[in-house]
């Protein structure tokens, strides 16, 4: 079993690390991305990097990056544990934030927000999914699960976890869902959460935006 | 000399029973799911992995004989056979007991990969009773794992938990746990007071294996180290015994006992996708 796996989607390449000692895997990858031939298919790629149970310390992850680095490659998210997550954001407040998370698109949302993540399992307890664009979640995301992304949120499915959109400060990134029940739901700088006594569960979709300086939540008409 | 076949071909299955939250049945349900399938003429060993507070045997009743465990085989002072304690009822089930003074550091996953495909070739059913909590101990646990069984109460705690510990297990690229709904009340779902099985499954979206209401005879059944499927007389036997036909791939309809009938039908919608 190799512990690294390459999978080519159309949001960058996916790679999954798998188990081992640190400094084996870090090898390996080092190993695969200087094969012949690999040079050129690897450069430039936008990476998503998927870490499962393991989690990814500080250090290891500026290793990594400046592995990438040297390959002309772009490390943009990160799945995986929640360690690993908040590595990634310290990584993140310590790099020059890259040109296009600053540039603002016509819309204000971050040039990268075209780039969409589409994530087609439930995303359950525990988990977190980090994107610089926008997520697409084809299933449930329940309570437990985050998902934070600079542009916006689209659940084809339950919302039940914490949501946040335009985490890098767009406050006209928007989240929709089928069933729009968040524990707590986050737009920019602003922050609603779910009301205390439950509510008749909606139809259609549901969608929540910044309107006048606080969150609304609205039937999702076209 | 090698063999042909890959190794996970031969032999019986690893199933591996976990929870997350401490306390929901995981020790019961491998106590009484072993009996069940050893009554149904299935070779099974039931796995303490509970390294260091160690339970399974008290449950089963074979508390008394342990001589040697889990530990001791896997570092070489025991052989395999010299650890397995047959069961004293039924000649098909055995035990292999978890070491009481080491802790979980005393394992690793290959060493458990290792014992299980050594076990896999004497039984059909290699029942590991994995520690709660999402540590080595469960990691541990998993690795071996043919099949994981999530043990789950109808509680808010316990679901969240389980929803963790599925996506724990699904990273690992195993396949997707079935679920056991244990200590149902009927009567509290009834009332609202509970989460009923359609609750539980609207979140957790696998495969339900089977549903085990609340039953006092558990709490003798373990203090007499009498598993309760060894009878067919108490709910919570004849539930584990149910769950049991369907590991071996028995067809056994879901039964839940005095449910409204809509709810059965959301339910079984619900499996069925």
């Amino acid at each position: 079993m190799t512990p690294i796996s390459f999978k080519g989607t159309r949001e960058g390449l996916l790679i999954t690390l798998g188990e081992g000692a640190w400094h084996d895997i870090l090898n390996e990858l080092a190993m695969q991305l200087s094969r012949p031939g690999a040079q050129s298919f690897f450069k430039g790629a936008r990476v998503i990097l998927e870490t499962g149970q393991r989690p990814i310390a500080v250090t290891e992850l500026e290793e990594l990056i400046a592995l990438f680095a040297q390959h002309e490659m772009t490390l943009s998210s990160v799945m995986g544990e929640r360690q690993t997550q908040e590595a990634f954001d310290q990584v993140q407040a310590s790099l020059p934030a890259p040109e296009s998370l600053t540039q603002g698109s016509a819309d204000g949302l971050p040039a990268d927000a075209t780039h969409a993540l589409l994530i087609r399992r439930t995303v359950r307890s525990g988990q977190v999914i980090r994107h610089a664009g926008t997520v697409v979640v084809i299933g449930d995301v329940n309570p437990g699960a985050e998902v934070i992304a600079e542009g916006d949120v689209i659940v084809w499915g339950k919302l039940r976890g914490v949501v946040h959109a335009g985490a890098s400060g767009a406050e006209n990134a928007m989240v929709g869902a089928l069933i729009l029940a968040p524990t707590q739901l986050r737009i920019g700088g602003y922050i609603a959460r779910a009301p205390d006594e439950k509510r008749a569960s909606s139809w259609p979709a549901e969608i929540a935006r910044v309107r006048d300086g606080q969150i609304i939540v609205e039937p999702w008409s076209a | 000399m090698a063999s042909l076949l890959p190794e996970d071909t031969m032999g019986g299955q690893v199933i591996t029973i976990t929870s997350g939250k401490g306390g929901v049945g995981k020790t019961t349900a491998t106590a009484n799911l072993g009996v069940a399938l050893a009554r149904r003429g299935q070779r099974v060993v039931c796995v303490d992995a509970d390294i260091g507070l160690r339970n399974l045997d008290v449950v089963l009743g074979l508390e008394n004989r342990i001589v040697y465990d889990l530990v001791d085989v896997i570092e070489g002072h025991a052989k395999l056979r010299q650890a397995l304690i047959k069961d004293k009822r039924l000649p098909e089930l055995q035990l292999l007991p978890a070491a009481q003074k080491r802790d979980k550091t005393a394992v690793t996953d290959k060493q458990m990969i290792k014992l299980c495909d050594d076990l896999k070739r004497e039984f059909d059913f290699v029942l590991i009773d994995s520690p709660a909590g999402i540590e080595g101990g469960f990691k541990y646990s998993i690795a071996p794992s043919d099949q994981v069984i999530v043990i789950v109460t109808p509680e808010v705690s316990s679901v969240r938990d389980a929803d963790r510990v599925i996506g724990l297990v699904e990273a690992q690229e195993k396949p997707t746990p079935k679920l056991v709904i244990n200590r149902m009340r009927p009567s509290m779902v009834k009332r609202g007071e509970m989460l009923a099985t359609a609750d539980v499954l609207e979140i957790l979206a696998v495969e339900l294996l089977g549903i085990v209401p609340e039953d006092e005879a558990i709490i003798t059944s373990t203090n007499k180290g009498h598993p309760v499927a060894l009878e067919d007389h108490s709910p919570a036997g004849v539930a584990f015994t149910r769950i049991a036909k369907r590991m071996m791939g028995e067809d056994v309809p879901f039964q839940v006992p005095e449910d409204s009938e809509g709810l059965l039908d959301r339910f079984s919608r619900l499996f069925r996708r």
